[in-house]
């Protein structure tokens, strides 16, 4: 009986000319340029982001997507919030930025919802977002800027690139001229102390702190504060044992109400064994904005902040420094920038309404 | 009497193809942007009609870049996944088989972490950059079945029992090498792996990777229909298929094989998904019976329909944000299964 | 009856005009689980005959090697030595699907993962003569109604398998090994878990398919009365070795049974000519 084979054949074939039937509707789709929502013929240029990649980007960018907190942040301060259409989830400083369309998380954000917005333009950061995002948003033609700081001054570098990106090359170089000088005045005012050894607490359970190799080390390390953990891993776990042998001189929180930071230590305190600390015993810890977990300029205040809280010593003197007065940044035309105080409390009036 | 018969299985087989096709519009219309299902119909027809460029809404467009792609590996997905639910069911003898339970996902966890890692290193053009992770995750799959294979063999011969606990061993084994990788993986890699291991399908897939996977899944799947008339005997026991004609240690090999590839292809792409391959056989086999010459196609069908199903429900629930279609498929899958047991139909 | 149940072997000349169908020359057989270890059992050299139309018996107490025995009949062992031949070929040596259609096994129990019906099952017989892509055909619905009804079964073709009781399992099992329209019928213990009329039903089914059907049917058992009442032939073994071949009146002798059996026992001629073994206790 020869039924067998023809049977299988017709059944393969059916089936196959139904995949088929539905595999040609991308090939057809696809045959036809992508979304280029840019009415006119636009001016392009090329750029390089930080991995290396070079991208397609209009002269000047008029509809931004954020893919991560600390862009966000860095959007604002340059002074291009007007361009800014969208951004995640967890996007919350400044307040403003709440208010823009969200497209989920950085993680995993909705590209049907990031390409509904017709941006010409998505910022990434290698901190946060995944290598899959940037690949779909190069399948679908959306040019996609990747930044990637791995320390203070790479922060300060990467804001001047994306200034430039994003066309206001100015407005970066005021800003990062004005961070830097408030960064050296810093380190000027430090130098006379050594290094106070903190442990820099992410998580208390299980403890968490970061690595030596991640920018908020390198932020501690410019606060004159050196984190005791050695290890290259990003978010280390520690355990009690590895700690008292380190013997921190201090323990820093990131958080957003000065009560939480207070709370935090608490729970650390009242842990078994924990007492054996002096900072525990001595109840050193500090308390600093959680804009240090952000690589974006607002980390330059929690540097100072935690500065003044290690090392009160060095800031004696009135505040108004040396050097000429840095007034903020200025204006740019038709942009407000999001001002940069200097604060001698622990926690600054910004900070406050953060979440 | 009603022996299958070809008019039936193909009547059948039509009526779930419809099913997809209901569910496939369906799901294009659903998303994180509306689409109208007049409007979608009608640029749909364009398309296929070759004039791409009349249509004049780009959010179409946006539909047929991103969704589409999506549920194509969807429909791909979910069929690699319950036909080799079926093949390991018959193969080792056991109702509770999945897919996974050889140690597939597990060894291709751990080739799609080393992926990962060896991918940062590495600076690859990017037509190629995307296919580094599948692969290597698909290399992973490869050395678990040739190891379980081995494993599994006794006398010579691949033997189900000594298959099921050679592949549970080596699933253990594996899953304590990803628990320690994952410790020592930086904070990024850390991030992608963990995302791969839940099981998503939201990674746009370039299309010669939909293609290929297409192509493999038709292969592979039509290599185990070879056998359904085998598989039939074989669940009598087999000693008595060999009796009755069954060249067993052939259609052992060969579905196994097919089977494993067919795991290794779906886990590459989308991580490993739970439920799909263990639970759309036994719904199928309610309906339909445990002929194998129904069941297979019935079970691609089926699980096409499930996989596109949950993947919508996971990304339209909590728009804008995603749930795992994992999750999905767990949420819904797990409480079947107990209905399912409690008919002892399982 | 008609020609779907005679089923010709494609090819073969000779069966017409040989008379023997089955022909067990010389076979021996050996077993170690372990290579380097000595064999732990061992089948010795032995040879018999069988015609078609023939009941063969081949008795003894447990762990005598009967078993054993008719796996090799069935090909699914190689002998050590010696060969089996049905009709001119070497069982051992067909292909799985070949042998299959020409020799049928049926086993005492049947464990089935997923249920299904009678018919489905009694189908699965024809799986031997198509297979692969095929559909069952007319002619194969056929056959599975004949089956089913030369074993009485007919009524209870719609019935699952898990749901009858073992007897009928059993004549579901038979009706598969007749669909597949073999020249062997093997059955291994098949009177083990039945009741005496259920047993004497089996045997007599057995006869008269032997009969109408030409089969030639090989039954494993160590049941004395009916091997004497309905075996054409005996084989008799103990601990591996064949003592005696022939018919029951000639194998069924009382010392040599007692001596094999460890028991006491009469033996009587019935007026039939077939032998009638009882218990012979002391008074």
């Amino acid at each position: 009986m020869q039924h067998g084979f023809a049977n299988a054949t017709r059944r393969a074939r059916i089936f196959g000319l139904a995949l088929v039937l539905l595999g040609a509707l991308p090939l057809r789709a696809q045959s036809s340029t992508p979304a280029s929502p840019a009415p006119a013929p636009v001016a392009m240029r090329e750029v390089v982001d930080e991995f290396g990649r070079t991208v397609r980007v209009p002269q000047i960018p008029a509809r931004i997507v954020s893919l991560a907190p600390s862009l966000t942040e860095t959007v604002y301060a340059l002074g291009a919030q007007d361009r800014l259409v969208g951004d995640t989830d967890y996007c919350d400083f400044p307040p403003d930025a709440q208010k823009k369309a969200k497209v989920g998380g950085p993680i995993n954000p909705n590209l049907e919802e990031i390409a509904a917005l017709h941006p010409d333009l998505v910022l990434v950061t290698k901190e946060i977002n995944r290598l899959d995002t940037v690949r779909a948003l190069d399948t679908l033609g959306i040019p996609a800027y990747a930044t990637d700081a791995r320390n203070v001054d790479e922060i300060l570098s990467t804001t001047q690139k994306l200034a430039d990106v994003l066309g206001v090359p100015e407005n970066g170089k005021s800003l990062t001229s004005d961070l830097q000088s408030r960064l050296a005045e810093l380190h000027a005012k430090l130098e006379p102390f050594p290094p106070s050894r903190v442990l820099f607490i992410v998580w208390t359970e299980p403890l968490i702190s970061v690595g030596k190799n991640t920018f908020i080390a390198d932020a501690l390390r410019k606060a004159d504060a050196a984190s005791i953990v050695e290890s290259t891993q990003d978010w280390p776990q520690m355990s009690l044992e590895e700690v008292v042998r380190l013997r921190p001189e201090y323990l820093v929180f990131a958080e957003s109400h000065s009560d939480a930071g207070s709370r935090d230590f608490e729970v650390l305190a009242n842990r078994p064994g924990w007492n054996i600390l002096d900072a525990v015993r001595n109840h050193h810890f500090a308390v600093i904005s959680d804009a240090v977990n952000r690589p974006a300029p607002r980390i330059v205040s929690a540097i100072e902040d935690l500065a003044r809280q290690l090392h009160p010593g060095a800031f004696q003197e009135a505040p108004a420094p040396e050097k000429p007065a840095t007034p903020a940044p200025s204006n740019p035309p038709a942009a407000a920038p999001v001002r940069m105080t200097h604060n001698t409390q622990p926690l600054s009036l910004e900070f406050a309404c953060a979440r | 009497m009603r022996p299958l018969t070809l008019t039936r299985l193909l009547l059948r087989c039509g009526i779930l193809t419809a099913i997809l096709f209901a569910v496939v519009i369906l799901a294009l219309k659903l998303g994180a942007v509306q689409v109208s299902l007049y409007g979608l119909t009608r640029d749909l027809i364009q398309v296929l009609l070759g004039h791409s460029n009349n249509i004049s809404s780009d959010y179409v467009l946006i539909v047929l870049n991103i969704r589409l792609p999506r549920i194509l590996l969807a429909i791909v997905v979910g069929a690699s996944l319950s036909v080799a639910g079926v093949s390991f069911q018959a193969l080792l003898r056991n109702p509770l088989a999945d897919p996974y339970v050889l140690g597939i996902s597990t060894g291709a966890a751990v080739g799609s972490i080393l992926a990962l890692i060896v991918e940062n290193q590495l600076n690859l053009p990017p037509e190629y950059a995307g296919l580094i992770t599948p692969f290597g995750a698909f290399l992973g799959a490869a050395l678990t079945i040739a190891a379980v294979y081995i494993l599994g063999r006794r006398d010579g011969q691949v033997d189900s029992n000594t298959l099921l606990l050679g592949g549970i061993i080596t699933a253990s084994f594996l899953a304590a090498i990803v628990t320690f990788l994952m410790s020592t993986l930086a904070g990024s890699n850390l991030r992608g792996a963990s995302y791969w291991l839940m099981g998503s399908l939201s990674t746009l897939p370039p299309k010669s990777l939909l293609y290929l996977l297409a192509v493999g899944f038709l292969a592979a799947a039509g290599a185990i229909y070879t056998t359904a008339s085998d598989l039939n005997l074989l669940l009598a026991g087999e000693k008595e298929a060999m009796h009755l004609g069954v060249d067993v240690p052939r259609v052992r090999i060969v579905v196994y094989l097919a089977a494993s590839i067919l795991t290794g292809l779906a886990v590459s792409v989308s991580g490993a998904i739970g439920y799909v391959g263990l639970l759309v056989p036994h719904v199928m086999r309610l309906i339909f019976g445990s002929d194998h010459r129904m069941l297979l196609p019935a079970s691609a069908l089926g699980g096409a329909i499930a996989l596109v199903v949950a993947d919508t429900a996971a990304r339209t629930l909590v728009a804008p944000s995603e749930l795992s279609v994992g999750a999905v498929t767990a949420m819904v899958g797990a409480p079947f299964f107990i209905y399912l047991l409690r008919r002892r139909m399982a | 009856m008609s020609s779907p149940l005679r089923h010709p072997l494609p090819g073969d000349p000779s069966r017409a005009t040989t008379d023997v169908r089955l022909s067990v020359e010389q076979v021996s057989y050996a077993y170690a689980p372990n290579p380097s270890q000595a064999p732990l059992f061992t089948l010795e050299a032995m040879s018999f005959q069988a015609k078609p139309g023939e009941l063969v018996a081949i008795l003894g107490p447990n762990a005598s090697g009967k078993s054993t025995l008719l796996k090799l009949i069935s090909g699914a062992l190689q002998p050590l030595s010696g060969r089996i031949f049905l009709n001119g070929f070497e069982t051992h040596s067909l292909p799985v699907k070949t042998r299959a259609q020409r020799i049928a096994l049926v086993q005492q129990e049947s464990r089935l993962l997923f249920p299904s019906r009678a018919w489905e099952f009694v189908m699965q017989g024809r799986h031997a003569h198509g297979g692969g892509l095929r559909f069952e055909s007319e002619e194969d619905i056929l056959i599975t109604n004949n089956a089913l009804a030369q074993v009485g079964a007919t009524e209870l073709a719609d019935r699952w398998m898990d749901k009858i009781s073992g007897g009928e399992k059993q004549r579901i099992i038979l009706a598969r090994a007749l669909a597949q329209q073999p020249l062997l019928l093997l059955l291994d213990e098949p009177t083990l878990h039945l009741d005496i009329g259920a047993q004497v039903d089996l045997l007599e089914s057995l006869r008269r398919l032997a009969a109408q059907n030409r089969y030639t049917v090989v039954v494993v058992t160590h049941e004395l009365n009916l091997t004497g009442e309905y075996a054409d032939q005996v084989v008799l073994m103990q601990r591996g070795k064949c003592l005696r071949v022939g018919p029951p009146a000639t194998v069924l002798q009382r010392e040599i049974l007692e001596q094999v059996f460890q028991a006491p026992l009469s033996v009587e001629i019935a007026p039939s000519g077939r032998p009638r073994v009882t218990l012979f206790t002391n008074k």
